[in-house]
């Protein structure tokens, strides 16, 4: 029993701090895997579920969706707010990922700052000051990086590297919620009465 | 292909061997390639490393070339090289590092064999390509041959041959090659065994380029995902099932099993020892090239399974369908994007789960710590009465806490903890002690730095007149 307990503790508590990367700790990971069903089992009841994405590496909990007829638990997976332009950013950084898995090779996408600059630019106001543009987009981009989604290269602060994980966040469901509310607002402020572009 | 006059012109324009032939630079650019990959079967390396190397060959070659033979920076020519345009230079992270790499692509090899062709061999052995001929043709017939009775009859007249060769030898004729004959052979085998090493990148490029296909195939794939897995996958591997990957694991096998290893060894060694040989001043390295073949095929054998892998999760369930919607949602959010982007909607937009259940314990805060008082152990001994301008102690230092603290955040962007020490290494001091104190001051500010009076980390540093300094000061682990 108690070595069953050792062997949970560390990647109970590792999830508890956040996404483990098999990258980062083998032996951590391998612990992790093993012990897949009883730790699934153990977070359950803290209304969590552990989900395990093998072939990618990495492994996170998130909030158990009630079953039915079920009270909803309080959560405990915190929700962040996310600003429009940072909220942009990251729907733009999927679809570069998904650009990359599709013309194969790389599993690694790294961008430039100004590469993300320039996919970004269209979506904001013309004219202006580049300079502050940069800065603007620079500072948004630390936010992403707080999230887990993309970290800065080492020795090398003008290149990024968009994290896999980003994929299990930012899924279908994610977008098209993005893309509902886009289109909700665009109402209210009576831009564009035609509806091109949006698809159900 | 014919080698009619559009196609030679097209390949001319866009064949990177072609281009890196005509080009100003080419003398420079293959003898460095040369150097540096080809000449020590390298395979990778990193921009830091390569751009010191070219550093320095620029270096030996403006003595001889005069200063301006080669105006611009290691960097510039590397990344042009590296450049889509040029494609001499493979540019790629490899995994786990964040520095660039670089490897040659596969048609520097085959300019630089060219090159080789023209300044080598006094002579080229005929009867040995002749020999080889004979026994592939042999080989093919007989290992496609289904009637029996012709391959019993076939093997039967090699095994008439043999008995006569033996009597010969027992009757004490023995048939030896001559020196020639052996001249002959070894060059082929050098230039065979030479040419094997470059085709790895080649076969490397191939399976990538495979890959890209397939990939490309599926995103484009209309139907149902069943007929899509039939397709590609079925039962087999589309990358280990081409024809090149049947070959290179047929080589692979063969040069994996230890007998073939030994054997390799032994006949070798055998070989250099012949006069004829050393006639020749053969090359050293092909005494053990076989460990060059191990070492670049081992890294293709890798690139084949790598390239497999991912292509399977590309496949995986839900990606594929996944991938798919995604793209199609990410347009319409981007055409809504463009319609109101002189209207942005201010305030919070989305939210996203955090990627872990918040876990705060307020006794995990540090409590208030005294702040640490510096005791200052620096004897100070009398200058030698000499002037020293007193306008240095006006001219204030300006340390830019700002940048600092950005230099904080973005080390802790890729851990959880940092030590000073780890910062300095890495952005190391500009402003020597005053940046340090600034450094500790921010540290002393912020709530989740700590300080380990336990241990003590040295710093050094080289002020404007060229003086190193040090400092010692305690641990300081700044957590995110």
């Amino acid at each position: 029993m108690d070595i069953l307990l050792e062997s949970m503790s560390k990647p109970v508590i590792a999830l508890m701090k956040g996404v483990v990367f098999r990258e980062n700790d083998e032996r951590l990971w391998q612990q992790l895997e093993d012990g897949q069903s009883a730790l699934r089992d153990y977070v359950q009841v803290l209304g969590l579920e552990l989900i395990v994405d093998a072939s990618e590496g990495y492994a996170w909990l998130k909030t158990r969706e009630p079953l039915e007829g079920e009270e909803p638990l309080p959560r405990l997976v915190g929700r962040r707010k996310l600003s429009y332009p940072v909220s942009l950013i990251i729907a733009l950084l999927r679809k570069k990922l998904a650009e990359n898995d599709s013309s194969g090779e790389e599993t690694r996408l790294i961008l430039s700052v100004e590469e993300i600059t320039d996919m970004v630019k269209v979506f904001f106001p013309a004219g202006g000051n580049e300079a502050r543009l940069v800065d603007r987009i620079n500072s948004h981009l630390n936010k992403i990086a707080d999230l887990g989604f993309i970290r800065r290269l080492k020795g090398r602060n003008d290149k990024i590297e968009v994290i896999r994980i980003l994929k299990a966040f930012v899924d279908a469901q994610w977008l098209h919620d993005f893309d509902e509310r886009l289109n909700q607002y665009r109402e209210t402020i009576g831009a564009g009465s035609n509806d091109q572009g949006h698809e159900n | 292909m014919a080698l009619d006059y559009s196609t030679l012109k097209t390949l001319r324009k866009n064949h990177p061997a072609w281009k890196l032939l005509v080009a100003d630079h080419s003398p420079l650019i293959a003898g460095f390639v040369h150097k540096i990959f080809i000449a020590p079967n390298r395979r990778r390396m990193g921009q830091a490393d390569l751009a010191s190397a070219l550093e320095d060959y620029l270096f030996t070659l403006r003595e001889t070339e005069g200063q301006d033979a080669f105006p611009r920076r290691a960097e510039a020519y590397l990344d042009e090289w590296a450049s889509q345009e040029k494609g001499w230079l493979r540019k790629f992270y490899p995994q786990g590092s964040d520095e660039v790499h670089y490897d040659l692509m596969p048609w520097v090899e085959k300019a630089l064999a060219w090159l080789e062709n023209l300044v080598q061999s006094p002579f080229i052995g005929t009867e040995s390509r002749l020999m080889t001929i004979f026994d592939l043709l042999h080989q093919m017939v007989q290992g496609t041959e289904l009637d029996a009775r012709s391959r019993i009859q076939s093997l039967e007249r090699q095994k008439a041959e043999i008995d006569a060769q033996l009597a010969r030898v027992r009757e004490g004729h023995m048939d030896m090659l001559d020196d020639t004959a052996l001249k002959d052979r070894f060059l082929l085998i050098n230039k065979t065994a030479r040419e094997l090493l470059g085709d790895f990148r080649e076969v490397e490029y191939n399976f990538r380029r495979l890959d890209q296909k397939t990939r490309e195939q599926i995103a484009l794939w209309e139907g149902s995902k069943g007929t899509l897995l039939e397709n590609f996958f079925g039962e087999r591997d589309v990358i280990a099932e081409s024809d090149q990957g049947k070959s290179f694991n047929a080589f692979w096998d063969l040069l994996m099993s230890p007998t073939r290893q030994d054997e390799l060894s032994t006949l070798l060694h055998k070989v250099f020892e012949l006069g004829a040989v050393k006639e020749l001043s053969p090359d050293m390295r092909l005494k053990r090239i076989h460990y060059d073949w191990l070492e670049a095929g081992e890294q293709t054998q890798r690139t084949v399974a790598k390239l497999s892998g991912q292509l399977r999760r590309y496949l995986d369930d839900q990606a594929f369908l996944e991938n798919r919607r995604i793209m199609q949602v990410i347009q319409s959010i981007e055409s809504q994007g463009v319609q109101i982007k002189n209207n942005l909607p201010g305030n919070d937009f989305m939210t996203i789960d955090e990627s872990s259940p918040g876990v705060w314990l307020p006794m995990e805060r540090p409590l208030y710590t005294f702040p640490v008082k510096p005791v200052i152990e620096e004897i100070v001994s009398l200058g030698d009465g000499s002037d020293i301008p007193s306008d240095i102690l006006h001219a204030a230092v300006f340390v830019d806490r700002l940048k600092l603290k950005g230099i904080i955040r973005n080390c802790l962007q890729t851990q959880d903890q940092v030590t000073l020490e780890q910062i300095l290494e890495a952005h190391p001091l500009e402003q020597g002690l005053a940046e340090l104190v600034t450094y500790l001051s921010l540290a002393g500010d912020d709530e989740k730095a700590l300080f380990d009076e336990s241990r003590n980390h040295r710093v050094s540093w080289t002020d404007k007149r060229g003086v190193t300094r040090g400092a010692q000061f305690c641990a300081v682990i700044f957590n995110r």
